[in-house]
């Protein structure tokens, strides 16, 4: 009689046939058992002697059941290659320490593989499987939740997410003494919404901070999402393809919502992998705009001549470490690099490098999973002689998980290294421009502007402003008067409120972009009740050329207005 | 085809091994070779929707074919930069089984290719290597406690089968039927051992091996990753062979 195998066993079972794909089938026929893997994992290197730790062992784990189950010598002749199926839930228990504990799905042996067995790839399909019967570390369980239910892996609700964006703003305008500096939220029809691992709105919230301030100065159009703003993704560590495709379809969608032309992904080498790589993949979604690394847009603006950087602002040894899923999951490897020598005086590359670095050991969701941790310390050995022989004072990294699992390696090794991310350095070196005062705008002389709103106050005072640089300025204090001032002054710019007696703003708005002689005119939202833009951008006319929230500052409504009218210029 | 038979010394069961056992055993490994390949095809192959990332100047196709000729490249891994010797006797060794099966059928068919002493003595030299490290690989299996923990029946079995059969290639090279006869036949029944049993053993893993690297590499390729640039491990020379050694732990 056959053993009696568990409920648990048997629905990892039923899986297993549904997940293999011609990939993993071919992954799992193809080792030879020849070794060669062995000595390029990590934790193999920190642990001599102990096979368990062998990537073709780990990898035989799940095998054997394959084996067992699909392939017709292992079930024919089971014990010649020694097939052997999952009967007990105590064995789904042991592979679980194997996929989660023993692993960190680097990608290192795969491509060392002479095979090209891809161990990374069947090791996540390994944890899928396992959590699709509830057997997984708790921490993985916990984070998990919190991405299915709160919309992100650290459980960070909406207003302190807020709440931290207004903070950092605040903190920016006080800093630079410049009230322009803004971090945008669900501003539509951008050029860039920016995606950003929840861990910088509990923990590091400056890194959100320097990234602002670099869209500042590169004169971005550029906004965050109230919602699906998590880029990083649960799903690749714990194998779960539904998660990952409802986590990575949340950030899609919120870009798309915001009709966004790009989104940026902040340093976070799985939530690069996970939105730009594997995301549309899990979620089976194509997407109609660009996504793009963080590093890439800094790369860009600097090449561009967008910002100015100064490197000797940064003058300290740092040494570079490759994110595994950035170098070899992504292929970005000479972007950081480039990078880092445009703004630090002292780069020293790590040994070996790129896509053949070694894990921080706290990759594939390792930082979540503590009752590992003293094996992943362990591993960490290898990190730490390679952190260790650059002689840098600070290594850098593109990826939040190798910010913590540096941090910690180094304190365990007294390694006395401080570990920082390439948007820090940057903003550091940025060389900020003179705050573009009102009054350094320029004057607004041959420049109609039609302001239409209903509150007296707020048309004096924008009239004052706009005169006082120059700009004839009319003025209408309902929408019907509006479009009559519009089609006689035939002005070069329209500010328009959005709540008026009469036609309201989004009316006028449409009723002007559909005007064949109007069409053209260049307009300028500005409404204190943002919650009212959909009356604007829902309307299928182009969008306004410009948007601002009341209350309006001078600086902000001439660089408003001047950006917009120099937009003109350009076209004209 | 007809073999040319050396009539005057060939006995009938060796007529019979190097001709028609040889055609059965090809043609039944080529059959369960054709169900593999359907049966591996019948899985549905991921597809990739992202837009390429990395290097512009790779391509899934770059990628792709990289990853299939990556064995040709030592320098590529830093797992067989750091082992040459390794590598070294990896390729000896397929080349010397890749000779031996073209041999089983030069010996019958086209005899005159292998008549010169000289051509006979470069073979003999790559059986008489190619069999040594297929010993010298046994046991590594065996003694390696690495090794002997991934190791199976069938790993085993095959590499001892592999050895055995340079064995009987080395002294059946010569292909003097007079003096020689049971080295040949031994070759030829191992070899056709040999084709019937490598579509149920590991050594059918070259069957798998252009889907595994086709597949990696077009993933690879696609994300910038492969082909990997010359300074991908930027090591060195100091540091090509040698390892990263891991530092003490508290
Ligand atoms: S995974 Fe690749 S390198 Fe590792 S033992 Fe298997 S075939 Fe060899
Ligand atoms: S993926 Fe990385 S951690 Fe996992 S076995 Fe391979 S080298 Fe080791």
């Amino acid at each position: 009689m056959g053993m009696q195998r568990s409920y648990k066993c048997e629905r990892v079972i039923e899986r297993l046939h549904k997940k293999v794909n011609r990939q993993v089938v071919a992954s799992l026929e193809a080792c030879v058992h020849c070794g060669m893997c062995t000595d390029q994992c990590h934790y193999v290197l920190a642990n001599p002697g102990d096979v368990t730790y062998m990537p073709s062992y780990k990898a035989d784990k799940l095998r054997k059941f394959f084996k067992a189950h699909i392939d017709w010598t292992g079930r024919t002749f089971p014990w010649w290659v020694s097939a052997r199926s999952l009967y007990t839930d105590q064995e789904l228990e042991e592979l679980k320490d194997t996929v989660f504990g023993k692993c960190t799905n680097c990608r290192r042996c795969s491509i060392n593989c002479p095979m090209g067995v891809d161990m990374a790839t069947f090791n996540r399909m390994a944890r899928g499987l396992l959590v699709s019967v509830g057997v997984m570390p708790e921490g993985v369980a916990v984070v998990a939740k919190d991405q299915w239910e709160i919309g992100n892996q650290m459980g960070v609700l909406r207003e302190d997410y807020i709440d931290t964006l207004t903070w950092m703003e605040e903190e920016l305008q006080a800093e630079h003494n410049d009230p322009a500096i803004k971090i945008p939220i669900d501003k539509m029809d951008c050029d860039v919404v920016y995606s950003i691992n929840p861990r910088e709105v509990k923990y590091d919230p400056r890194t959100i901070a320097d990234a602002a301030l670099i869209f500042h100065v590169a004169g971005e159009n550029w906004t965050m999402a109230s919602e699906g703003w998590d880029m990083t993704n649960f799903g690749l560590f714990n194998g779960d393809d539904d998660l990952g495709g409802a986590v990575a379809r949340r950030c899609y969608e919120a870009t798309e919502n915001l009709r966004g032309k790009k989104l940026v992904i902040s340093e976070c080498g799985h939530g690069y992998r996970s939105t730009r790589c594997e995301g549309q993949n899990w979620g089976q979604k194509d997407i109609p705009f660009a996504m793009e690394s963080s590093v890439i847009t800094m790369l860009r603006y600097i090449k561009e001549g967008r910002i100015k950087v100064d490197k000797t602002t940064n003058t300290e040894p740092v040494t570079y470490h490759d994110s595994c899923n950035n170098a070899r999951s992504c292929g970005m490897t000479e972007e950081p690099r480039e990078l880092l020598n445009l703004v630090c005086t002292d780069f020293r590359e790590m040994h070996p490098n790129r896509a053949e670095n070694f894990c921080c050991t706290g990759g594939g969701g390792a930082m979540s999973m503590s009752e590992y941790t003293p094996r992943r310390l362990k591993s960490a050995a290898v990190k730490a002689a390679q952190l260790k022989a650059t002689g840098a004072k600070c290594v850098v990294t593109s990826c939040h998980n190798c910010v913590d699992g540096l941090t910690d390696l180094i304190r365990h090794y007294e390694l006395g290294m401080k570990v920082t991310q390439l948007v820090n350095l940057v903003a550091n070196a940025l060389i900020i421009p003179e705050r573009r005062h009102a009054a350094a705008v320029g004057g607004l002389e041959g420049y109609k502007i039609l302001l239409a709103d209903d509150e007296p106050d707020t048309l004096a005072y924008f009239e004052t402003v706009l005169a006082d640089h120059g700009a004839q300025v009319i003025l209408a204090t309902d929408g019907d008067e509006a479009l009559d001032l519009a089609r006689k002054e035939k002005p070069d710019l329209i500010t328009l409120d959005l709540s008026m007696p009469g036609r309201d703003g989004g009316e006028v708005f449409e009723i002007l972009r559909k005007d064949p002689v109007l069409s053209q005119t260049k307009v300028c939202i500005i409404t204190g009740k943002p919650e009212l833009r959909r009356l604007i951008y829902d309307r299928p006319v182009p969008p306004p050329e410009g948007y601002l929230t009341k209350p309006v500052s001078e600086d902000d409504l001439m660089l408003n207005v001047r950006k917009v009218l120099e937009h003109t210029h350009h076209e004209s | 085809m007809d073999a040319l038979y050396h009539l005057d010394t060939t006995s009938p069961l060796l007529q019979f091994a190097e001709d028609k056992l040889q055609i059965i055993a090809l043609s039944f490994m080529a059959l369960v070779y054709i169900f593999k390949v359907k049966w591996i095809l019948s899985f549905k192959a991921g597809k990739e929707r992202q837009a390429p990332t990395g290097n512009p100047r790779t391509t899934a196709q770059k990628g792709a074919v990289y990853s299939l000729f990556n064995i040709f490249m030592p320098w590529s891994m830093p797992s067989t930069r750091q082992h040459p010797f390794f590598y070294l006797q990896f390729g000896i060794f397929h080349v010397a089984v890749g000779t031996s099966i073209a041999m089983s059928i030069i010996i019958p068919y086209f005899p005159q290719l292998i008549a010169n002493e000289a051509v006979i003595f470069a073979l003999q030299v790559l059986f008489g290597l190619g069999c040594v490290i297929g010993l010298g690989r046994f046991i590594r299996r065996t003694v390696s406690p690495y090794i002997r923990a991934i190791s199976t029946p069938d790993d085993y079995f095959s590499v001892a089968l592999l050895t055995v059969w340079l064995a009987f290639a080395f002294m059946a090279a010569p292909n003097n039927r007079a003096e020689t006869e049971f080295w040949l036949l031994g070759y030829f029944f191992l070899t056709a051992f040999f084709l019937f049993y490598v579509p149920f053993s590991k050594i059918s893993h070259y069957i798998f091996y252009p889907f595994t690297r086709w597949y990696l590499g077009k993933t690879l390729g696609r994300r910038g990753v492969y082909p990997l640039p010359l300074n991908a491990g930027n090591e060195p020379l100091s540091r090509l062979f040698a390892n990263t050694k891991p530092l003490e732990g508290k």
